[in-house]
């Protein structure tokens, strides 16, 4: 079992992956989605306008419940992540994702599949990971001040306790990145292996309730990376954390 | 390294995924976020103005209201202040007139007896007038063969200065 994304050719000594094409399928529709709604942005909203709103309009009251005054910044990154990450899973459970295979002569046989989805590739997961923690980051200088940020890292106060927990916030600024990319490539990929394994057992009625669960997975996923991203935000740009 | 092989990881795929991100959240931040939020803002102001100005209503009704029943109170009140007026003006007028067809009909009653009082006068020297005339004539028919031209003449004077008397008495 393969777990890394199939490099099915190159342009320019670029490694053009499936995962690169799903990521850049979930970019057009993005783009698609976001040129329908601003071109047809009134304030009486119709059928999209209305979706797209009640999707923001729950992550701006969330953050704002949440975070407070802090909202404004923080609402566009955790929505970002939720559109980007939701979009990308969903777009996957489309059929031609998997089934459909690209075959070269350097390929074995059946060919790699064309399509994958963009989330069960651990580079795309860790550079949203990375953007996460960076961003997180540089909203708490930005908000807690410098010496603040540097104090919740290395302290002296009450020796070696706080020290101690500088060292476990600087390991958990590690994990972070870890569990962030992980949770969601292994439930992403771990969903697509269950799937290709139902599509190769019976193709006809038998993935169905799978792809209900992945539709489920791909919601949750999505609510998650982004959930925690508004959290660690709140917390790191907390003065009194 | 083994691993970081097995999950696929490469410098330019993660680069390019970074890159990606980034420039997606620039599209929805720039395309989306904004224009959606200044919408968001445009209809919370509208929402908030359109229920500031039915409260607002509310209270111009409420007022227009009170000032309704106060000027029919005070229209009320005028007209029933007016039909008292003018119900003592009638009985003032009445009251005059009836004093004064009273004093004029006495007037005029009075104006009547003094005329017939006048009447009454001047028929009673009139009738006195001729009853002298009368009496002189019968008085100079009978005595006219009784007495003598000069007898007749002081017997009559002497008759005439008692009528006279007698009249003006």
């Amino acid at each position: 079992m393969q777990i890394s994304p199939e490099i099915l050719f190159s342009i320019a000594g670029f490694p053009v992956t499936n995962t690169v094409i799903a990521t850049v399928i979930t970019d057009i529709v993005i783009i698609v989605l976001v040129f329908m709604v601003s071109k047809t942005v009134a304030l009486k909203p119709g059928g999209t306008q209305n979706a797209v709103e009640a999707v923001i309009d729950y992550f701006r009251e969330t953050t704002e419940e949440i975070a407070g005054e802090r909202a404004s910044f923080i609402y566009p990154w955790v929505l970002s992540f939720f559109l980007f990450i939701l979009i990308s899973n969903l777009v996957a459970q489309f059929p031609g994702f998997e089934s459909i295979r690209f075959q070269t002569a350097a390929l074995e046989h059946h060919g790699v599949p064309f399509l994958r989805a963009a989330t069960s590739d651990l580079n795309f997961t860790l550079a949203l990971a990375v953007i996460s923690v960076v961003v997180t980051h540089y909203f708490s200088i930005k908000h807690t001040g410098i010496k603040a940020y540097f104090r919740r890292f290395i302290t002296f106060r009450m020796f070696p306790i706080f020290l101690f927990v500088g060292i476990l916030e600087f390991v958990n600024e590690i994990t972070k990145l870890i569990s962030f990319s992980f949770r969601l490539f292994g439930n992403i990929f771990a969903g697509e292996r269950v799937m290709s394994t139902m599509y190769g057992l019976f193709s006809f009625g038998l993935p169905l309730p799978f792809i209900v669960l992945e539709i489920m997975v791909a919601l949750i996923q999505a609510i998650v990376f982004a959930m925690l991203t508004m959290a660690f935000m709140h917390i790191m740009t907390d003065k009194s954390h | 390294m083994e691993i970081i092989q097995k999950f696929g990881l490469e410098a330019r795929l993660f680069l390019f995924q970074l890159v990606n991100f980034l420039i997606i959240v620039f599209v929805l931040k720039k395309f989306l976020f904004a224009p959606l939020k200044k919408m968001l803002d445009e209809r919370k102001r509208k929402i908030e103005q359109s229920l500031q100005d039915a409260e607002n209503a509310k209270i111009i009704l409420g007022n227009a209201t009170e000032e309704k029943k106060k000027i029919i109170a005070e229209a009320k009140s005028s007209v029933d202040m007016m039909m008292a007026t003018t119900k003592v003006s009638i009985e003032e007028t009445k009251e005059k007139a009836a004093i004064e067809a009273k004093s004029r009909s006495e007037h005029i009653v009075e104006e009547a007896k003094q005329r017939a009082a006048t009447e009454f006068e001047n028929m009673n020297k009139k009738i006195g007038k001729m009853s002298v005339d009368i009496s002189g004539k019968v008085m100079s028919k009978v005595l006219s063969n009784l007495f003598t031209e000069d007898e007749k003449q002081k017997l009559i004077s002497r008759a005439l200065e008692k009528i006279d008397e007698n009249i003006t008495n």
